[in-house]
């Protein structure tokens, strides 16, 4: 576990682990920003984070990007070891978050109080944006943490809101949110529209690695994400109060503090999105920035998002699986371990005992039926407890052979799914699919599974000894 | 953000509109300047590959029509004013 303090000593950190590339060359910001962090996906499992100084047409910006964009960085994000396995890492993560809520510490100053612009802000002069994929209607500002109060609960910290929503910059000062009713920050803007008021918002960018993780993960109304970001970095989490009350990271780079303006909406996008499809064009909610601080010499964190997988997956991949697991684990304890890696989890993959026939089937229906799965888990896979779900080879073994369609597929019409699916018909609705890819039991007694195979004995005491040979192996 | 009379684009790429303007220009002088659409909010920048830039060569697929932008789904949608009360922040 490792508390860093800004996203500064994260990328110190990844250079020393050989996780981050330099190119100081100059780079066009279309096309090549967004091509060099697509290639990166291409680059197989480890690939670094990126960070580009000789942006054309900035004398000195600093554009750092795919910094959660693999396995190694997401553990070293996480404090553990880069070559920790996703097993060990959903299981840590999940031992972390059950511990919340953990302490913020307050300070009176920070890093991104040096420079300050008042007024007359001109954001395309301030950070370098670019335009990720060729549709996106404009510039997006992709991986910011907004920070919002409840204007009803004003002075409660615990529904404080960090989240991340993307922003499209349409203006010198003028940003473009994506809110949609689901999301925290939709509700504190209705009880603001309701009262005819703005909702002041403050914007912050370049942050330490975990408040990003957990601005992504779909936590509970009246859970803080400073307070879980507390125990997911084993110490109290830094911040800063903004003239308006919000709480700001101490480390971030950039901090824009503005206004929701009330009850107005604007085109918006489309963007292209996590599913690997285009956003569309809504009528969203428009923010004007009055001011701007940041550090000196800003680093500006941008995501790639293209066809999965890219950052964005690994931003939304045990931020989901997590708060799924602790749900569904809560209702029936049987349930191992849940894999929501894929698409925000519009598959899922859950382990689990199984304690009489059919039980399989009312798991899988218990991960469509929590607050995520409604809008998500299309597609439900169960898989024995014995079958880690983070190991495809082990779950295509078990649907290769404990499935028989005439009893192990269950559809059922009709329901949620998010409006970026683009499988909806209408948008928004789908039927969805519980594979129960478990051994039958009683009374369940269909198949013959009577003599699968198991390991020789001694077998894991070979392992231990040949995994130390192996070691030895590596240069 | 004004209208710049030298080589801002008479129409957005886009939509079609002729509510052009210029955005912003580089920090380095001369390098680039961003164009955007007061209708559609569309944002171009002068030096990307053409089918971003030019009306003749963006991509049909991505193109806003004057009644698609007329109907654009609202979301969240806007809730009643509350009346006023004594207990109100």
């Amino acid at each position: 576990m490792r508390a860093y303090a800004d996203l500064r000593e994260f990328l110190s950190v990844l250079q020393q682990e050989r996780q981050l590339l330099h190119i100081t060359e100059p780079v066009s910001l279309e096309p090549d920003v967004a091509a060099a962090a697509c290639a990166l996906t291409q680059l197989g499992e480890a690939s670094p984070a990126i960070e580009f100084t000789n942006l054309l047409g900035y004398a000195n910006a600093r554009l750092v990007m795919n910094v959660h964009g693999s396995w190694p960085n997401h553990a070293l994000a996480l404090g553990m070891d880069k070559r920790a396995p996703l097993r060990d890492q959903f299981f840590e993560f999940a031992r972390r978050y059950r511990q919340y809520p953990g302490d913020l510490e307050r300070m009176a100053s920070a890093p991104w109080h040096d420079v300050v612009v008042d007024g007359d802000v001109n954001l395309y002069d301030l950070m370098p944006l670019f335009r990720v994929n060729r549709g996106d209607g404009g510039y997006f500002i992709d991986k910011p943490c907004v920070i919002s109060r409840d204007p009803d609960d004003w002075d409660n910290d615990d529904v404080e809101n960090v989240g991340v929503y993307r922003l499209q910059v349409k203006g010198r000062n003028r940003l473009g949110l994506q809110a949609v009713p689901q999301h925290d920050i939709a509700i504190q803007l209705a009880h603001a529209e309701e009262r005819d008021e703005d909702l002041p918002v403050a914007i912050a960018l370049g942050n330490e690695p975990i408040i990003t993780l957990m601005a992504a993960t779909p936590m509970l109304y009246d859970q803080l994400e400073y307070k879980m970001a507390a125990v997911m970095q084993g110490k109290p989490y830094r911040v800063v109060k903004t003239a308006k009350g919000l709480d700001v990271p101490w480390g971030s780079e950039y901090v824009l503090e503005g206004r929701i303006l009330a009850r107005q909406r604007e085109p918006e996008g489309p963007f292209g999105e996590f599913p690997g499809y285009y956003s569309g064009c809504h009528r969203y909610p428009v923010i004007e920035i009055d001011r701007v601080s940041h550090r000196k010499d800003p680093i500006y964190d941008a995501v790639y998002v293209g066809r999965p997988w890219t950052e964005l997956d690994f931003l939304q991949a045990m931020t989901t699986s997590v708060p799924l697991f602790v749900q569904v684990n809560a209702t029936f304890p049987e349930v191992v371990a849940v894999n929501a890696l894929y698409t925000h989890g519009l598959v899922v993959i859950v382990s689990t005992r199984t304690r009489y026939g059919g039980f399989a089937k009312a798991v899988g229906m218990r991960v469509m039926t929590t607050p995520h799965g409604l809008g998500y888990a299309k597609i439900v896979i169960v898989v024995d407890a014995d079958v880690d779900p983070f190991d495809l080879k082990q779950v295509m073994w078990a649907m290769s052979v404990k499935v028989n369609p005439a009893g192990d597929v269950m559809i059922v019409p009709n329901l949620p799914v998010n409006l970026l699916d683009p499988a909806g018909q209408p948008g928004g609705m789908a039927h969805k699919m519980i594979i129960d890819a478990t051994t039958p039991i009683a009374p369940d007694v269909r198949g013959h599974y009577g003599q699968e195979l198991d390991t020789p004995q001694r077998t894991d005491a070979w392992r231990h000894r040949l995994a130390a040979l192996m070691e030895e192996l590596e240069p | 953000m004004s209208r710049a009379a030298d080589n801002t684009p008479a129409v957005c790429p886009r939509c079609r509109s002729t509510t052009t303007a210029v955005r912003s220009t580089s920090p380095v002088a001369g390098v680039w300047t961003v164009f955007g659409c007061t209708t559609c909010f569309y944002a171009w920048r002068s030096t990307e590959p053409e089918e971003n830039s030019s009306p003749d060569t963006y991509p049909a697929v991505f193109r806003l029509r004057p009644e698609q932008l007329a109907n654009l789904p609202v979301s969240p949608s806007i809730p009643p004013i509350r009346r006023r009360s004594s207990g109100q922040r």
